[in-house]
């Protein structure tokens, strides 16, 4: 315990000199003004600013990364909020009650639950960064192809809970998530599938276009026609910030999503983007009155917010004691660390502390100082939404075909989101939902991949996804726990329990709305 | 979303078709699963021990055709909601916005791309005053030049004039 | 209103002719086109060496990343470029060596499109395995491969990439199959190599030191005729009884072709000065990598590099039947 307070001790006096400090507080600045473009999530945010660290020593740069990242996500998530659409997929789920609190007028109140969630989460993560750090990367290292392809599969039910309507289109829309995620170059065997032929979909199509599209545009396009709506929303802003009763509300969301943004935030392949769905259908199942979801609870906010946040900061974990990134943020985190001639790996704890809590020291004061930072700017951003509409939404489409250019200079993906635009207006239309597609899109790509290079190392064995065991040692006793058999078990269970109050209601709900 | 409820959508339908938007949405989804078997049908499928490439977007498709028809089905058989009004205005200019901006970004570069997207979009609204959103153009393409090409250093074209040697 | 508008455009364009006309290479930023994720091994070199060349051409190297396709759409748009000195391009390995094997309809002759500017850093391949894979050398290595081939896991970051080729080549001078696992990117394949989840992989230095050094994974061989400053106690391939695996992800950096000789020669010039320059050569032997010296990494070697390499790759791909379609 002493150990750790020391090495705290030292970090926060890495991080509180004049200098660092400056430099954390313009990276999250940054991070965060890049990160607000619509169009622009954290990867392209931080690939954007990684040019402005070169000029600083290998402590200072990498503090102003961590800021530019974290900055970036808060940034993403006011995006999310204020105009519908996801950065990247950790903030799917904080369109869906988000930008309903803010279409009623609650935008303040929204974004204040989202600072102040992720502020909270970001502290406990620091901490459980800081005292149980090695350990938990060991829990990154057993999980295996046959557990990753169960927790996907949980993860897919999550979006059947998730649905606010009918479940039939709520699971047509999963499927048709998962077969958007085939398209592009088979892994395996390198052959092109669904790609007609044309280059810019072999590598697939990118979440970014396809979140663009379906969440941002076709948004738009929703609003071009119901003009009334649109008005009222914009005339009435309410408070800045929540409320006692509102804070009340959401204290057990921030923990929970917390907790639960915390542990899958460690787990390698891009664990980190189940956690703000868990939390979403956590919460939803804990209400007392589950139809508020999609409508603005605020619960829905608070919890999936913070286990972002909280997912965001363990998932430096791996990167840090390891060496090894848990997903493409962090890859290009590893990439800025080497050109700053640190090779993150185990041995940067012993051989470099000062850059290690000093990094650790400087995410909490980072969060500290978004806090300080967004709060204020939640006047700013409330303000800008009473821009006439007709000027706003041009402004939102240059933003948004910037922003997408950016990423890989593609005129292709581009003219790619307003297809899927369109294709998003026509999902409103007919009432399906946005949301489960894309997550089935996401978590399809690693299902199917840890299933075929789960049957590929079991030999074509198909029990393995039950009988596998992870040799674990509880209570001095060796212990083979079969943990993929778990893991599915529980999205068994899950989905009898999502599907159960329909079936009970009658079978009549479950397809008509 | 809160879905829009329309007038009729309740009462009760004459002829066949009783839920039309089930009806449209099975078929669109049915079509859908037989175009994307069809594009993966020359690649191999493989075992259920060795999965090729084909086994999972087939059955998906299978799978998203099925939902279909159930659909389809219950469009037949249950009332449900009617088509909604599509207006054209919307979809068509900021579509067109978008096209022309990715059409010209790289052979015209920012100047030309920028304005164009804002103005062609902008038009999608019934609000728009002409002579406002071509000023608010300028000055907004202005700003993304001066923000993603010389505050962040963003390779992005920004005036090309083919034929001679301006390549900003 | 209009008429002034138009006018003001008008003068804007003539304005900015009358600048161009006047200008001498450099007069505005080089984009450098890394056909990879930016924070990858290329993308890596590319901008330690853009950042010392900025300063000697005296304009900013700006990388511009174009991943996809193992690389060759971003080479593909560099060949398309204009060949004015504006667009410069990072290759490597797999773009300028395997990729007409790999690629049925590349759309690019890797000798033929470009002009060889010179070699960068190249990264040396490894030959790793789990932590407790039965040898402890390159002998033993193949003979437990040769054995128990089919039983073993391979790790690769799926096919086009440097691991996968590398791998197939091991495969092929060895002579014994085993099985071949894809991962999106190497970041997951050494994670699960790391965890114990698959038996060996072939990689680049540059990701793999620290968890060598951590005894997290064995270094069996390295595949360069000398041992590596950073990694001293690996033996060499040639050393092992292999001395056929010989294996570097060589960076080179191309302009499109065209490009004129005072351009080129610049070019040229400046690249050879980053790598002499004595900062610049500590970042990247940091990380493993290996500076050619001299003329051997100028454009003429290049060129005749870039053709041995495709005479090199295509029948070992080809032998293994290996196409990204």
């Amino acid at each position: 315990m002493s150990e750790i307070i020391s090495n705290l001790g030292l970090g926060l006096s890495v991080a509180l000199s004049l200098q660092n400090l400056a430099l954390c507080f313009i990276g999250c600045m940054i991070g965060t003004l890049i990160g607000v473009l619509p169009g622009v999530g954290p990867i392209a945010t931080i690939a954007i600013l990684l040019p402005i660290t070169f000029g600083v020593d290998p402590t200072g740069a990498l503090i102003m990364l961590a800021g530019i990242y974290y900055g970036a996500q808060y940034g993403g998530s006011t995006t999310a909020i204020l105009v519908n659409i996801p950065g990247e997929a950790t903030s799917v789920v904080t369109v869906l009650d988000g930008h309903q609190m803010a279409r009623q007028g609650r935008a303040g109140v929204a974004l204040g639950v989202a600072a102040l969630g992720s502020f909270f989460a970001g502290c406990v993560a620091t901490v459980l960064i800081a005292a149980l750090g090695v350990p938990l990367t060991k829990l990154a290292l057993v999980f295996g192809p046959a557990e990753y392809f169960s927790l996907m599969v949980m993860g897919l039910i999550f979006a059947v809970v998730l649905a606010r309507g009918s479940i039939l289109k709520a699971i047509t829309m999963i499927l048709l998530g998962i077969l958007l995620s085939t398209v592009g170059t088979d892994l395996e065997t390198g052959q092109e599938r669904m790609t007609f032929g044309f280059p810019p979909l072999s590598d697939g199509l990118d979440f970014a276009v396809l979140a663009m599209g379906v969440f941002g545009i076709a948004e738009i396009l929703r609003n071009l026609e119901h003009t009334e709506t649109r008005d009222v929303v914009q005339a009435t802003i309410g408070r800045l910030l929540p409320n006692m009763a509102e804070m009340k509300q959401s204290a057990w969301p921030i923990v929970r999503g917390t907790a639960l943004g915390s542990i899958l935030g460690i787990l390698p392949g891009n664990g980190a983007v189940l956690g703000p769905f868990a939390s979403y259908t956590v919460e939803k199942k804990l209400a007392k009155d589950p139809s508020r979801f999609g409508r603005g609870a605020i619960e829905g906010v608070a919890g999936p917010e913070s286990a972002n946040n909280a997912g965001a900061q363990t998932s430096f974990i791996p990167l840090l004691t390891l060496g090894i990134p848990p997903n493409a943020v962090m890859a290009l985190m590893v990439g800025a660390m080497t050109i700053h001639g640190i090779v993150p790996g185990p041995q940067v704890m012993t051989r470099n502390p000062n850059l290690f809590w000093g990094m650790i020291a400087s995410m909490w004061i980072g969060n500290l100082m978004l806090l300080v930072i967004n709060l204020p700017l939640i006047g700013l951003w409330v303000k800008l939404l009473q821009v006439p509409y007709r000027l706003m939404f041009p402004s939102i489409l240059i933003f948004c075909c910037i922003g997408i250019y950016s990423i890989n200079s593609l005129p292709s993906d581009v003219i790619f989101i307003a297809a899927f635009g369109v294709i998003g207006l026509a999902f409103i239309k007919f009432g399906f939902e946005p949301a489960p597609m894309l997550l089935g899109f996401v978590l399809g790509k690693l299902m199917e991949e840890n299933l075929r290079r789960a049957l590929i190392i079991s030999r074509g064995d198909p029990w393995v996804f039950l009988t596998r065991q992870i040799d674990a040692v509880i209570f001095g006793q060796p212990v083979g726990i079969p943990l993929s058999g778990i893991l599915l078990a529980i999205a068994a269970g899950l989905l009898i329990i999502a599907l159960l109050p329909s079936i009970r209601k009658g079978r009549d709900e479950v397809f008509v709305e | 979303m809160p879905t829009d409820v329309d007038a009729g959508a309740t009462a009760p339908k004459r002829g066949p078709i009783r839920g039309p938007q089930n009806v449209v949405s099975g078929v669109a989804l049915i079509a859908l699963s037989v175009f994307a078997v069809y594009l993966v049908s020359d690649l191999p499928q493989g075992t259920l021990r060795a999965m090729g490439p084909a086994m999972l977007p087939r059955w998906l498709a299978i799978g998203v055709g099925f939902c279909g028809a159930f659909l389809l089905v219950i469009g037949l058989v249950r009332d449900g909601d009617g088509l909604e009004k599509w207006t054209f205005r919307g979809p068509v200019f900021v579509a067109l916005g978008i096209i022309a901006f990715g059409l010209t970004i790289r052979q015209f570069g920012l100047v030309i791309a920028g304005p164009l997207a804002l103005v062609i979009g902008g038009f999608a609204s019934d609000e728009t005053r002409p002579r406002e959103l071509v000023i608010f153009a300028i000055v907004v393409t202005a700003f993304c030049i001066g923000l993603f090409r010389y505050a962040l250093n963003q390779p992005m074209p920004i005036l090309i004039v083919p034929g001679t040697s301006i390549h900003i | 209103m209009r008429k002034t508008l138009f006018a003001a455009a008008a003068a804007l364009v003539l304005a900015a002719s009358g600048a161009a006309q006047a200008e001498t290479w450099p007069a505005r930023p080089i984009t450098m086109i890394v056909p990879f994720a930016a924070g990858g091994p290329t993308d890596i070199v590319a901008r330690i060496v853009g950042e010392h060349m900025s300063r000697t051409l005296g304009q900013q190297i700006v990388v511009e990343n174009v991943a996809g396709a193992g690389g060759t759409t971003g080479i593909t748009r560099a060949k398309q470029a204009s060949p004015d000195g504006y667009t410069i391009a990072m290759g490597h390995m797999g773009t300028h060596g395997a990729a007409p094997a790999l690629y049925p309809n590349l759309r690019y002759d890797p000798a033929k499109d470009f002009e060889p500017i010179g070699m960068a850093a190249g990264t040396p391949i490894l030959i790793v395995t789990k932590k407790d894979f039965p040898a402890n050398n390159l002998k033993e290595f193949i003979d437990y491969v040769k054995a128990n081939g089919p039983k073993l896991n391979e790790a690769h970051a799926g096919v086009g990439s440097v691991s996968h080729t590398t791998c197939t080549l091991l495969q092929s001078i060895i002579g014994a199959k085993f099985t071949r696992v894809a991962y999106r990117g190497t970041g997951p394949a050494l994670n699960d190599l790391v965890g114990g989840q698959v038996d060996f992989g072939c990689d680049q230095i540059v990701n793999l030191v620290p968890q060598i050094q951590s005894k997290n994974i064995k270094a069996i061989a390295i595949a360069t005729p000398e041992r590596s400053p950073s990694l001293p106690d690996v033996p060499t391939a040639k050393e092992g009884g292999l001395p056929e695996y010989e294996v570097s992800a060589w960076n080179a950096v191309f302009a499109p072709k065209g490009t004129p000789k005072e351009i080129t020669q610049k070019l040229v010039d400046a690249l050879d000065k980053a790598l002499s320059d004595d900062g610049t050569r500590k970042r990247l032997l940091e990380l493993g990598g290996v500076i050619p010296e001299g003329a051997a990494r100028g454009p003429q070697a290049l060129q005749k590099l870039v053709e041995s390499e495709v005479a090199r790759w295509t029948p070992v791909l080809k032998a293994a039947g290996v196409t990204a379609q």
